[in-house]
């Protein structure tokens, strides 16, 4: 039997610039029993903290309540695993959480076709990611949709994107008669990370007004 | 008031996003040793300023306090910004062309902010002319290529996180100062 294999730091997420993650990897095990703790200091400080909540967000992670989130400081984390034979550490991680703040994606993305001057046009809908607090100003929310024709066998076909800024809806105007379209909407905040694609809609387009 | 706000959170963003996108640029091309080089952020020339470090604390401050931080920042950066334009043109990295466009940029832009900002004081009816004195005491940013762009790096990455103070505590003025906060 070893001490256990070196754990390693994966990410860390912030979805809402008040909470955040970190999540790792446990390092190669020989079957003794290992644990894995997380340790963290903050900027400017010596003092030594272990994780509070290995629980809410899944196995090997450590949730960051709204108390313990600060940002515009580094966090200095290292991950310990412990076994009968010895402790390993994981390579430290420094963490801004002002670099980790990516939302999940906006929710409920919708199309419907609607129709002016005898013209149809598609129009997309969607909502805030849950978590996300639009009003205080703490966070600027911005969207991105994109949108492509389905099962065309033309190559030609790809995604095409358009920038919503803070809108809760978005128009494309001229579709293919006939056409089915998929798309997609996703969002960031301030100059943080986009979120994942939402799930994709779907609309089929009449042959003909 | 909500005009200027409005303004000044354009201009704020655009700060924060173009020391967002320099610092990307920066970091494309610097060697490992240089890296390693870089100070803490802990060694910003504002890290002593006392500012809200989450929501919470945000949202409980008082308007004028909220705008006399976003002020003290700013002044804090306008004479590390000079001389980061006055060196930009000298740096050795490919994209110099781009930092230096882009280094301009950042200083005309916080020159309008600044203003925007005076006006806000008067047009808030401000008290607080309490702004605080965040020293900047290096007039060079090394005397080899390895330092001015490790220092170079090190105030941009001070500055993209000042600037997102910045942008933060503005933004949330402007929320509170807007008649329908559910479009904030
Ligand atoms: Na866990
Ligand atoms: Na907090
Ligand atoms: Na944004």
């Amino acid at each position: 039997h070893y001490p256990p294999g070196r754990p390693r730091l994966t990410r860390c997420r912030s979805p809402e610039k008040e909470t955040f993650t970190c999540w790792w990897e446990p390092g190669s095990s020989d079957g003794l029993p290992t644990s894995h703790h997380l340790y963290y200091r903050k900027e400017s400080s010596v003092e030594v903290f272990e994780c509070p909540d290995y629980h809410s967000a899944g196995n090997n992670s450590c949730f960051f309540d709204k108390p313990h989130t600060l940002i515009w400081i580094i966090y200095n984390i290292t991950v310990v695993a412990s076994n009968a034979l010895g402790k390993t550490y994981s390579e430290s991680v420094e963490v801004d959480v002002m670099d980790i703040v990516q939302p999940h994606p906006p929710e409920n993305a919708n199309v419907s076709l609607m129709q002016a001057d005898n013209n149809f046009y598609i129009l997309v809908r969607w909502e805030p990611p849950l978590e996300a607090d639009t009003r205080s100003g703490w966070v600027t929310i911005r969207y991105e949709i994109r949108i492509k024709r389905e099962n065309s066998r033309e190559e030609s076909d790809s995604w095409e994107s358009y920038n919503a800024g803070k809108q809760l809806e978005f128009s494309i105007y001229s579709p293919q008669p006939g056409a089915s379209y998929l798309m997609q909407v996703r969002c960031k905040l301030d100059q943080g990370l986009w979120s994942e694609w939402s799930s994709p809609a779907f609309i089929q387009i009449p042959d003909k007004t | 008031l909500n005009d200027l706000l409005e303004r000044a959170s354009q201009l704020s963003e655009k700060l924060h996003s173009l020391s967002t996108s320099l610092t990307n640029d920066l970091d494309s091309h610097l060697p490992p040793v240089g890296r390693m080089m870089i100070p803490r952020p802990s060694m910003c020339h504002t890290s002593s300023l006392q500012i809200p470090n989450d929501k919470d604390q945000a949202l409980r401050i008082p308007e004028d306090e909220l705008l006399s931080l976003a002020r003290s920042l700013l002044l804090a950066w306008s004479d590390p910004l000079t001389l980061l334009s006055s060196e930009a043109s000298s740096l050795e990295h490919p994209e110099r062309n781009t930092i230096n466009t882009k280094t301009q940029e950042l200083q005309d832009s916080i020159r309008s902010l600044g203003t925007g900002l005076e006006h806000l004081v008067h047009k808030m009816g401000s008290s607080s002319d309490d702004l605080s004195d965040l020293p900047f005491n290096t007039n060079s940013l090394g005397q080899d290529k390895t330092s001015q762009l490790v220092n170079f790096h090190f105030l941009l990455s001070c500055f993209r996180r000042d600037s997102h103070k910045i942008d933060s505590f503005l933004k949330v003025l402007r929320c509170r100062a807007a008649k329908r906060p559910e479009i904030c």
